[in-house]
């Protein structure tokens, strides 16, 4: 067997969270309980990523909710707006009833509620992030030993490219936003073949190398005499540079064979439009070539959007955008929810469904790939009429390894989203003991679903 | 010539002794005990691109996808003093550097581009390398490159052309590096003891000809204003005032206001904007195009090329269409030119830049009109006058089914509900009166079959239609305080707070009294001293942090 892991992330990763827990995937691999494996025995990576859709979930006041299961537990029922949820239900699920708390911070209408739960702190203002998005300490722990540390991905067409991932709380991720650009990062130029027999170190990577370290010498010069903001600026930008560093030297070494691997084809232009149906269809075209981009071991962590907080999207020849629909239709009296809004979150589920099941449509080991994934899907918002950050919907889905005992719905009781957040930090092996701050500030993942 | 093996191990004893280097002799600009760095702002992607073709030619092709930016208080220019660089980020950029030094290194004009020629064309020539790095590094880092920057470049030139046993195929390393280097990638500002007042600090001759610049041509200082910084001439009032003078008499200071007016009028949305093809089946991406170059063409034929006054920017009927705006405006088009002057008659109800379909089209949804939105916008970009975030809990149930009436029933609500009123009055008022047209921009006088009313009440005044809100602009004293406010924060990379309100006055006031030209008002911006003021940061941070920053 075979392992490729960076030094100091083993390290740091003793150093940092081995008391608390021993979640490195090379270190699991020493232990390979569950997990599945290559036909030859070689672990399978477990890979890590968010999946954001925005405007939640019909879950009035009035009781009428569309997606809450009854059943707590293992084995919960599939109500309407889950509908599309059904084909993978056995590894996915469902957490409800989990809130921000704001500890006096006003609720930033679209932005608190994702912000809270990916940084776990309640922001102070709508354009940034108090800390950073916990995706990419996940992506310092296991993603440094494949080509892009993480691969950000918007589906949404909307105004502008969006991501919530962050390291600074200030400057987000550039996402890929069509299918062709998100081909040509993980299976254009610099792409290696996996499965080719006559792999050769391409020489032009040193001159690349050469060209980096010419500019990461001038470091200490130009940290000198900046303020601590624009030391945080710059800090990023040589952290984006050893990213690029790294992603040479893996180039350097002749990559580990990949069964699941099949180099799709480059993809056809798509339209741009914001309406459901072509979001939806954009979703899958990215998950696709995403989901391959995995098994290809090109990123082992990704950010996924497929509409943003205050979302665009609407149905085809309808005038009304869905956020405007979530606000105006007046709940119907006898079923108790807005019945245009729940079609629409029905709809906007549909993605997330579509974007699982291209995930476990490729068989790797003895399983799929989302068997060996884990995906964190979440919203801006709960019943988005008022704005809610209580009850957002919140979703594990794949196995992780087989760290995840998934198919359960977990009953928050109005416990911070952060304890998810932190389960899902430790089911995709970053070594962290406690996330959040204030009252969202927990060192308590959720046990039930771990294994 | 080496074996492939050999020259691997040479490349990466390279690339280890390049590090120890920099850690044993910490050297650069900024190094010097006197100097501090007082801002880094990021290069937008206009900047870039205009950087590009000012240094290299504009054959240059840049081909990519750039990080997205970021608008603060209104302006990117504000977020990008705030934004730094992702990885994936980082990548498009060294993809659009090797691009940028193929294109260079591999042309035909490549003897003049270089500058010289090496002894022997298969090997490294140090003389030769080293005065190419020296000249474009000045012209991307906007000031003299420092022996260490220089080195390190030659150290990649040398690897190069020894691997590929090509001088040429150094030179591209080496241009690459600069290309992808933070010092281009960021403008560093710095400021150094003033010798007239030893206790107060200036900012730096080739940092003050950078705000120049990228004021006035949105690219770096040219050859002339780089040496007027190399003498430190700049620092003296007659040769500032000389230097602008030539900056806004040159060609580029239309490409300066035009970078200027694309970040104020937030027209960087088009890049994105998109439309319901069965609401809006005239929609198309060139329609997109030409309505921005339309709002463009309009702001610079007025204050550029006219020296008009700005405030008929607001009122003008006067504009330029093309053959794919003609359609959308349902007026024939019949020049044979790519654009035209066009004036809009009375029945057109179109007046002025916010009756563009660019502005009305911009601030929509995609298959409806936003009176909101809009009226957002015109207190944003016109008035500097910011809406709050709307409340958490809103009551909506009062709010009516949408597929009857007009907008106006429906947002009056908005108008009554006492969490939202307070914004709503402000906004919906303008938006209303601008109803007349859809969210394409289109005329239309009714909407689900009822006449649209388009008077509406602003403070103690009526206004009727799109014409009435042009009018209500040009008479806002506020519009050309917020255009100077703009001119300054954009100029200088931070936003104006309490202690620059007597300046924003003091200039406004000469603003008006100068006609309302906007390149006056460049002008007398650029040369106040507040232009160059140091506005030093918070206390640098410890050693701490900068130990770690090095791990």
């Amino acid at each position: 067997m075979k392992l490729r892991f960076n030094r100091r992330s083993v390290l740091r990763g003793m150093l940092g969270g081995a008391a608390v827990y021993v979640g490195l995937p090379a270190l699991d691999a020493f232990l390979n309980t569950n997990g599945n494996a290559y036909a030859n025995g070689t672990k399978l990576p477990t890979r890590f990523g968010t999946y954001f859709w925005g405007l939640g979930l019909t879950d009035t006041p009035t009781g009428g909710t569309r997606w809450v299961p009854s059943k707590v537990g293992p084995g919960y029922e599939i109500m309407p707006e889950l509908e599309s949820l059904a084909p993978v239900k056995d590894k996915v699920s469902v957490f409800s009833g989990f809130r921000v708390i704001g500890d006096g911070r006003a609720n930033l209408v679209h932005w608190t509620g994702h912000a809270s739960i990916l940084s776990g702190i309640a922001p102070a203002s709508a354009s940034r992030f108090d800390g950073p998005s916990f995706d990419t300490k996940v992506a310092d722990a296991i993603g440094t030993s494949t080509r892009y540390k993480t691969v950000d991905v918007d589906a949404s067409i909307s105004r502008q490219p969006v991501s919530y991932s962050t390291r600074t709380g200030s400057t987000f991720a550039s996402p890929d936003v069509t299918p062709l650009a998100l081909y040509t990062r993980l299976f254009g130029p610099g792409f290696q073949d996996p499965n080719s027999d006559n792999w050769k170190p391409d020489p032009s990577i040193m001159l690349r190398q050469s060209v980096l370290s010419a500019v990461t010498e001038q470091r200490h010069a130009l940290m000198k005499g900046l303020s601590k903001a624009d030391q945080l600026k710059m800090d990023q930008y040589f952290s984006s540079v050893r990213d690029m560093e790294n992603q040479l030297a893996v180039q350097l070494q002749k990559p580990e064979k990949c069964e699941s691997c099949v180099v799709p084809k480059s993809p056809d232009a798509t339209p741009r439009a914001a309406s459901i149906d072509v979001v939806n269809d954009n979703t899958r075209t990215l998950a696709k070539l995403l989901a391959m981009g995995l098994a290809c071991n090109q990123t082992r962590v990704f950010t996924f959007v497929h509409t943003a907080g205050s979302s665009e999207t609407y149905m085809a020849g309808q005038s009304k955008i869905y956020h405007q629909i979530t606000h105006d239709e007046p709940t119907d009296a006898k079923l108790g929810y807005q019945i245009e809004t729940s079609k629409l979150a029905m709809q906007v589920m549909n993605g997330f469904g579509t974007f699982l099941q291209e995930l476990d449509a490729i068989k790797e080991g003895e399983g799929t790939l989302l068997d060996n994934t884990l995906v964190l899907g979440f919203s801006d918002t709960g019943y988005a009429k008022i704005h809610a950050i209580e009850n957002i919907p919140m979703f594990l889905a794949g196995r992780a390894g087989g760290k995840h005992k998934a198919g359960q719905h977990i009953a928050g009781n109005g416990e911070a989203v952060t304890r998810v957040s932190l389960t899902a930090m430790q089911l995709a092996g970053a070594p962290v003991g406690e996330f959040g701050a204030g009252s969202m500030k927990t060192s308590n993942p959720i046990n039930e679903v771990m294994s | 010539m080496l074996t492939k093996t050999a020259a691997i191990c040479a490349l990466m004893s390279v690339g280890l002794a390049a590090t120890v280097d920099a850690d044993a002799t910490p050297a650069g600009h900024g190094a010097q005990p006197n100097t501090t760095k007082v801002a880094l702002r990021g290069l937008t992607e206009s900047q870039y691109r205009h950087t590009i073709a000012d240094v290299f030619g504009p054959q240059i092709k840049i081909e990519a996808r750039f990080e997205p930016e970021r608008r603060e208080d209104g302006l990117l220019a504000l977020g990008s003093a705030m934004l730094s660089l992702t990885s994936s980020g980082f990548e498009q950029y060294f993809a659009v550097a090797s691009t940028v030094a193929d294109q260079v290194i591999g042309s035909e004009q490549r003897d003049t581009l270089v500058g010289c020629k090496p002894t022997d064309a298969k090997q490294q020539d140090d003389a030769c390398a080293a005065q190419f790095i020296r000249n474009y590094g000045e012209k991307l880092f906007r000031r003299p490159l420092t022996q260490g920057e220089v080195d390190g470049r030659l150290k990649s030139a040398s690897v190069g052309a020894t691997q590929a046993s090509d001088f040429y195929a150094g030179l591209k390393l080496a241009l690459t590096s600069l290309l992808v280097a933070p010092d281009f990638l960021f403008r560093v500002e710095t400021a150094e003891p003033d010798p007239a007042n030893p206790k107060e600090s200036r900012l730096d001759a080739f940092t003050k000809a950078s705000r120049l610049s990228f004021l006035l041509w949105d690219s770096p200082p040219d050859a002339e204003l780089l040496a007027a910084a190399r003498s430190g001439a700049l620092h003296s009032s007659a040769e500032l005032q000389k230097q602008i003078e030539r900056m806004l008499a040159s060609p580029r200071f239309e490409a300066g206001a035009r970078a200027f007016f694309t970040d104020m009028f937030q027209l960087d949305g088009f890049g994105n904007l998109v439309k319901d093809p069965m609401i809006y089946p005239k929609f198309n991406q060139s329609v997109s195009e030409s309505a921005r170059e339309q709002m463009l063409l309009r702001t610079v034929d007025l204050l550029v090329r006219k020296q008009g006054d700005y405030r008929d920017l607001f009122t003008a009927n006067d504009t330029y269409i093309n053959r794919s705006l003609a359609s959308v405006y349902n007026v024939p088009y019949a020049s044979k030119a790519a654009w035209t002057t066009y004036s809009f008659p009375e029945s057109s109800e179109r007046s002025g830049i916010l009756t563009d379909v660019g502005f009305l089209s911009l601030f929509a949804h995609p298959g409806t009109s936003s009176p909101t939105r809009r009226g957002i916008k015109v207190l944003e970009i016109f008035m500097c006058q910011a809406t709050p975030q709307p409340p958490a809990n809103v009551d909506f149930s009062k709010v009516q089914d949408s597929t009857k009436g007009t907008l106006r029933g429906r947002l009056l609500d908005h108008m009554e509900n006492e969490g939202c009123s307070g914004c709503h009055r402000r906004t919906d008022p303008i938006g209303l009166a601008l109803e007349h047209f859809d969210g394409l921009g289109q005329l239309r006088t009714l909407e689900n079959g009822m006449p649209i009313d388009v008077t509406a009440k602003i403070k103690d005044m009526t206004i009727e239609g799109a014409q009435g809100v042009g009018q209500y602009l040009r008479d806002e004293p506020r519009v050309a305080s917020c255009l100077v406010r703009n001119v300054y924060q954009y100029g200088v990379g931070r936003k104006t707070v309490g202690r620059d309100q007597a300046f924003v006055a003091a200039q406004t006031k000469a603003f008006v009294a100068n006609g309302y030209r906007f390149p006056d008002l460049m002008k007398q911006i650029a040369t106040s001293p507040e232009f160059f003021k140091v506005i030093v940061p918070k206390a640098p941070a410890a050693q701490a942090t900068v130990a770690q920053v090095q791990e």
